[in-house]
């Protein structure tokens, strides 16, 4: 082989090396969430997802970046079809049509993330603070209530920064749901609201 | 001189085998039936914020048990198939939970469409512990090679409860503790001398596990 190849060869295995030891993510999160497992209770709610919400990038620090929006948006439409009977998503709080219904706005709060590099775990970890801000058909305040997610990846081995951030955003993507299936109804504003409306079955 | 040094390779050779204590646990001595069309799940614990029971270990779990007949459904699957029930926030840790959870019609719809008949929960890890010695390679013109000796000692302590979802009842409980010494010569080339205790700990507790099982053939 020419001297002019190997050099080029080993200049291009140099660059391979370097690249792969870039400390920046940019992480799209593709992968698909299950269908929720649940009967939903005879209430109406209208689930405001605004643009900033439908789109959301976070950026953590300087160095990450995480897509979020489409994720969060399939998530949580799969979860609040899970909760409630009547259920219609629009993206401004002006275009809900359903009466007697609930007006849920989620928003992001923040999102934080952590590398072994930063905790000295064998772990990447992702937190998402969401906030619903819940209210009656009619803009009466019932509540704000804070959701926070946790994710975690089982361990870093062979995992690069920005798939190990992804598997670790799925998962807290999946908390959120779990958290929201879980809680929402157990909300004590939101249980008041209801036996206020009488929307409650016998059974519950 | 030969035999010496074969001598001294059996010895440590003989150093690197784990040693292996299974305690079983059954309430009564049923047996545990199981036909050809039913499965078997296994599910680790995720919910302790220090350790993951590994996926490795429970696919190896797995695969034992599949080794006898018995139907695995895949962890992963059965996790989506009941979104978010068995999540790490939500995963029953006792039978009242359970009984609670297949009180919810889709739910118990959902395990008997997919005939899941027993629920087996490992939870475990494996960890190095008592690491000495140390090894160091160097490599310049002439060649290179490494020097020195190193060890470690790795245990590796599993739990796996096996659950009816059809009586909703304990059927039992195994414990595997298993542990054992590695090593790394370095003479010249490093060598290692490797000690399987994972392997060994899922090699034990799946062939006790599969003995729990009873596989009936429909006919």
């Amino acid at each position: 082989m020419p001297t002019t190849k190997i050099t080029i060869f080993s200049i291009l295995l140099a660059v391979l090396f370097i690249s792969g030891c870039s400390t920046s993510a940019q992480v799209q999160i593709d992968s698909a969430f299950p269908t929720v497992v649940s009967k939903p209770k005879a209430v109406k709610a209208a689930i405001v997802f605004t643009d900033e919400f439908k789109t959301y990038v976070a950026t953590p620090n300087r160095t990450t970046s995480i897509d979020l929006g489409s994720a969060q948006t399939e998530l949580l439409s799969n979860a609040f079809a899970g909760l409630f009977r009547d259920v219609e998503f629009v993206s401004t709080a002006a275009d809900v049509t359903l009466e007697n219904a609930l007006v849920i706005t989620p928003s992001v709060q923040e999102v934080q993330v952590s590398t072994p590099s930063d905790t000295y775990l064998n772990v990447y970890e992702v937190w998402i603070k969401y906030s619903l801000d819940i209210q009656t058909a009619g803009g009466d305040p019932v509540d704000s209530w804070f959701m926070p997610a946790y994710g975690k990846t089982p361990d870093s081995f062979m995992l690069s920064k920005t798939n190990a951030i992804e598997e670790a955003t799925v998962i807290a993507l999946r908390d959120a749901g779990a958290k929201l299936m879980l809680d929402f109804y157990r909300i004590p504003s939101v249980y008041n609201w209801l036996v206020r409306e009488q929307l409650l079955d016998e059974e519950q | 001189m030969n035999k010496l040094l074969a001598l001294c390779c059996a010895t440590l050779l003989a150093g690197c085998g784990a040693t292996t204590t299974i305690d079983e646990y059954r309430p009564n001595n049923q047996i545990m039936e199981i036909n050809s069309e039913e499965s078997v799940v296994i599910l680790g614990r995720r919910d302790a914020g220090h350790y993951d029971t590994d996926r490795e270990f429970i696919d190896c779990v797995a695969s034992k048990m599949e080794g006898a007949d018995i139907g695995v459904f895949p962890e992963q699957q059965f996790v989506d198939a009941i979104y978010p029930w068995f999540e790490p926030r939500t995963a029953p840790k006792g039978l009242k939970r359970l009984t609670r959870l297949m009180e919810d019609p889709a739910i118990k719809q959902q395990i008997e469409r997919n005939r899941i008949r027993y629920l087996v929960w490992l939870d475990g890890s494996t960890k190095t512990h008592d690491k000495g010695g140390s090894i160091s390679c160097a490599i310049g013109p002439g060649g290179g090679g490494c020097f020195g000796f190193a060890q470690w000692e790795k245990s590796s302590i599993y739990e796996a409860i096996v659950w009816d979802l059809t009586n909703l009842t304990e059927k039992g409980r195994l414990r595997v503790d298993s542990s054992g010494t590695s090593y790394l010569l370095g003479v010249v080339a490093p060598i290692p001398l490797l000690t399987p205790v994972k392997n060994d700990a899922c090699a034990g507790l799946g062939t006790q596990l599969k003995q729990f099982f009873t596989l009936d053939q429909v006919q």
